[in-house]
């Protein structure tokens, strides 16, 4: 079973490196691909900058065994030095050979940490050693051979200069919490190196095993590393073109309109009629609440409808085509939810209750010594109706942010399950409605409604749909109270508001972290008494603690994987109405 | 139905419970004054097995009722049957229970219709009072009648929670998993398994409770620990019953079982 699928790729792959890394320690890193392998200066090796990891996306030459399996491997290095490392070691006057020794050591310290606690991640490990003893005494073979009997007891080798690291390292065992006896040892060996005349070229050097990283991250240089690990130039040990494995605008969301359909489409949605005059609703006045003083300030923040922009729906369909499997699924199970309504059941063999007629038949045929027929219960079978949905996305600056490796941006992908979940919900439409906020300070929170309570999902909800735009800041607090008082009106059994955001409220005017998501959770809070119960979908794995803070535990979920915000959603909506 | 019957309900060997707290105590001070008691906790922590050690320990009979969506008022009060041309009264579990004196302990309690809970209210009061509408008959509860109820708060519990004025009638008591110790000590009592092989069991499910919210609805529990030391006792390989008992029922997500599957190979 487990051999069924084949290798799978690397950023699919990433998703379960980075769970790996939360399993084993409880902290999140961040997984990317490596650029590949395109120039002769391209990395060779995994690397990390402080908890950002970058993975090669595909197998790496004369790697032995599977690329699943090496990639484990090299989170579980990477994750020892994050786990037991020390602040970066400084360059200061070591040659480069002391500084891949002082690297080599360091690995063999981490690594015999983690094992104390994860013994089994010797196995994971032990495939890559393939350093044999009987090697030529070239600088690049007599560091491969020092860590491989570093990491395994068994191994034997007769060079006098690997065992004497080995033996060094072994006797300072009861260091191994401390970092800086590597250095120290290191820089030892490194010098007899020098003495026995061999060479070291730190152009040609490799890090052996082939799943440990290139010790960027171990290192401070002067010129500092970004933390995204682009401009990174190692001193001594190699140079490294600025390959950067993800560009920064990308990196900070800018949206890249350089698509010539993209152009098109703009061109085609400045043709569409334009938005039938609404008249701006003069701003509802809410309260927020301060936690530093207890109390509510009535009347606060205003939050102001604005009518949406229309955009292009076409690329929303392209889009949806994709989901295929999922809408089918939730069409049917909506139309099951629209049925529900509570059945009468008679003629059962067991029930609440008898059913008067069917038992006085009964009883006549029993006198008349007829076979009388024993199912005469009723039952009323109730059963939930579906509840009001109301879809609350925040649409602040964040969500303009393009996932990893794809030119996908959050918000597309929240307008798709938007899409997904309108289209699906067809038969439950009344009771769906999609909304989204951002906000500018206190007296301009924008409030916008893509899709309403009773509305149609049509042509022209699409078009809202697509002229949804990420912008300015997050007041949770505000909208939620909003979007509770919208939802309150509905008549239905139970009122659910769907919150996606990255969960960390944060607006212009709000310089105290803790301010908003105080605010936040008294909205929720204030929203459970006027019967609406609230759930968030996390976009950030990092904002437990907030998230969890402000709707309560087990009312959120968190996505790891970001796309796949419409499934989950879907999926939820599902969960939560059954 | 006579007090004879209720024999069957009664626990006669000591089920094993190891104490992790102040819980024993606080459970026999609730019973001494009748206070129903709801236990809180994620599932597989071990809940249920407290509640029996408890009926074990008070000499009471012990009737469970696992609740669920479809159950109406009927399920927990009674019916009419039809017998031979004429109608017999049946008490449900809850009447026996409060007619009888015994503990009637409702496993998941929010799976139950909220409106349907309505009825052990009355129950569950200083009136200690069972209406039966159907016979026209108000049941005082016998004096050993204790209620106690079951509830695991951090699953999903958007629209499935207990109605406020039923969760005022109880004491609350909660459950987690158990400390490091604790749960290997567990592990041991129930499995046998040699004590080394059982730290190992629990390092998984320590590192699976990480994963809990990112990915995984909920963690490792002790319950599966044990499943996966019977079945390493029955001489399945270890990695072999931690894939069965461990990994594979807690997800269909293959990114999550290969990140699942890896942390077990660490821990071995």
């Amino acid at each position: 079973m487990r051999n069924a699928r084949a290798e799978r790729n690397g950023p699919e792959l990433a998703c379960g490196a980075s769970r790996f890394v939360r399993a084993l320690w409880g902290f999140e890193v961040r997984v990317r691909a490596l650029p590949s392998a395109t120039n002769q200066f391209a990395p060779r090796r995994p690397r990390f900058v402080a908890s950002n990891l970058w993975l090669p996306a595909s197998p790496l030459s004369g790697v032995p065994g599977s690329f699943a399996d090496y990639l484990f491997a090299a989170c579980a290095h990477i994750s020892a030095h994050l786990r037991f490392g020390a602040p970066r070691f400084s360059i200061d006057s070591l040659k480069p050979a002391q500084v891949a020794i002082i690297s080599l050591l360091e690995d063999a310290r981490v690594e015999r940490l983690a094992t104390a606690r994860y013994p089994g991640l010797l196995r994971l490990w032990a495939p890559y050693y393939t350093a044999r003893a009987d090697g030529a005494k070239t600088s690049l073979s007599l560091l491969a051979r020092l860590a491989r009997a570093l990491h395994d007891d068994a191994y034997v080798d007769d060079d006098s200069w690997v065992n004497k690291g080995r033996q060094l390292f072994l006797e300072g065992r009861a260091e191994w919490h401390d970092a800086s006896s590597c250095r120290r040892i290191g820089s030892l060996l490194g010098n007899d190196l020098g003495q026995m005349r061999v060479q070291f070229n730190a152009k040609d050097y490799t890090v052996e095993p082939a799943y440990r990283d290139d010790n960027i991250g171990l290192w401070q240089f002067e010129q500092e590393a970004s933390e995204d690990g682009t401009e990174l130039e190692t001193q001594g040990v190699r140079r490294i073109e600025s390959d950067a494995p993800a560009s920064k605008a990308r990196e900070r969301g800018e949206p890249q309109a350089s698509s010539p359909q993209l152009a098109r489409a703009r061109e085609r949605a400045a043709r569409l009629p334009s938005q039938p005059t609404a008249e701006l609703e003069p701003a509802t006045l809410h309260p927020e609440w301060d936690y530093l003083i207890g109390r509510e300030r009535p009347a606060f923040c205003s939050v102001r409808e604005h009518p949406v922009a229309l955009g292009d729906a076409t690329h929303i369909a392209a889009a949806l085509a994709r989901y295929a499997p999922a809408r089918k699924r939730l069409e049917r199970s909506a139309l099951r939810l629209a049925n529900r309504r509570p059945t009468q059941l008679r003629r059962l063999l067991d029930g609440d209750r008898l059913d008067l007629p069917l038992a006085i038949a009964a009883v006549v045929a029993h006198e008349s010594a007829v076979a009388a027929d024993p199912r005469v219960y009723r039952r009323v079978r109730f059963r939930l109706e579906p509840p009001a949905l109301l879809l609350l996305l925040d649409l602040s600056e964040s969500l303009n942010a393009v996932l990893p490796g794809t030119s996908t941006t959050l918000l597309e992908l929240a307008r798709t399950a938007s899409a997904l979940l309108a289209t699906s919900l067809a038969s439950v439409a009344g009771d769906l409605a999609i909304h989204g906020f951002s906000s500018n300070g206190r007296h301009d929170v924008g409030y916008y409604r893509f899709k309403d309570f009773d509305q149609p999902y049509d042509e022209l909800a699409r078009a809202r749909l697509a002229g949804m735009r990420a912008q300015l800041s997050t007041r949770l607090g505000s909208a939620l109270r909003h979007a509770g008082r919208a939802l309150a009106t509905r008549s239905a059994p139970r009122r659910l508001l769907l919150v996606v955001t990255d969960g960390e409220p944060s607006d212009i005017d709000v310089h105290d972290p803790q301010y908003l998501l105080f605010d936040a959770k008294q909205a929720t809070i204030a929203n459970r008494r006027l019967g609406v119960t609230s759930f968030c979908v996390g976009l950030d794995p990092n904002a437990e603690a907030s998230v969890k803070r402000i709707f309560g535990a087990g009312n959120y979920s968190l996505l790891d994987r970001l796309e796949s915000l419409p499934h989950r959603i879907a999926q939820l909506y599902l969960r939560l109405s059954a | 139905m006579s007090a004879g019957s209720l024999e069957a309900f009664r626990i006669r060997e000591e089920p094993y419970y190891l104490a992790l707290a102040d819980e024993v105590s606080l459970f026999e001070a609730a019973y001494a004054v009748r206070l129903p008691v709801m236990l809180k906790g994620p599932t597989g922590c071990g809940k249920t097995r407290f509640v029996q050690h408890m009926a074990w320990r008070l000499r009471k009979p012990l009737i469970t009722v696992a609740c669920n969506e479809e159950m109406s008022a009927s399920d927990f009060l009674g019916r009419y049957l039809l017998e031979d041309g004429r109608t017999r009264w049946q008490d449900g579990p809850l009447t026996v229970a409060a007619r009888l004196g015994a503990i009637c302990y409702l496993d998941e309690v929010v799976e139950a219709r909220q409106d349907t809970l309505v009825v052990i209210h009355p129950l569950t009061d200083d009136r200690r009072l069972l209406s039966l509408p159907a016979r026209s008959e108000a049941l005082r509860a016998h004096p050993e009648f204790h209620l106690v109820v079951s509830h695991n708060p951090g699953y999903q519990s958007a629209l499935k929670d207990l109605k406020p004025s039923t969760k005022q009638r109880f004491g609350a008591i909660e459950f987690d998993y158990p400390p490091r110790a604790q749960e290997i000590e567990i592990l041991v009592h129930e499995t046998a398994l040699p004590c080394e092989l059982a730290e190992r069991l629990v390092s998984m499910a320590e590192a699976a409770r990480r994963l809990k919210g990112h990915g995984l609805e909920e963690g490792i529990s002790t319950r599966m620990l044990v499943h996966a030391g019977s079945l390493i006792r029955q001489g399945v390989g270890v990695e072999a019953a931690c894939q069965m008992a461990l990994v594979r029922p807690l997800s269909d997500d293959p990114d999550l079982v290969s990140a699942l599957v890896a942390s077990v190979r660490a821990c071995l």
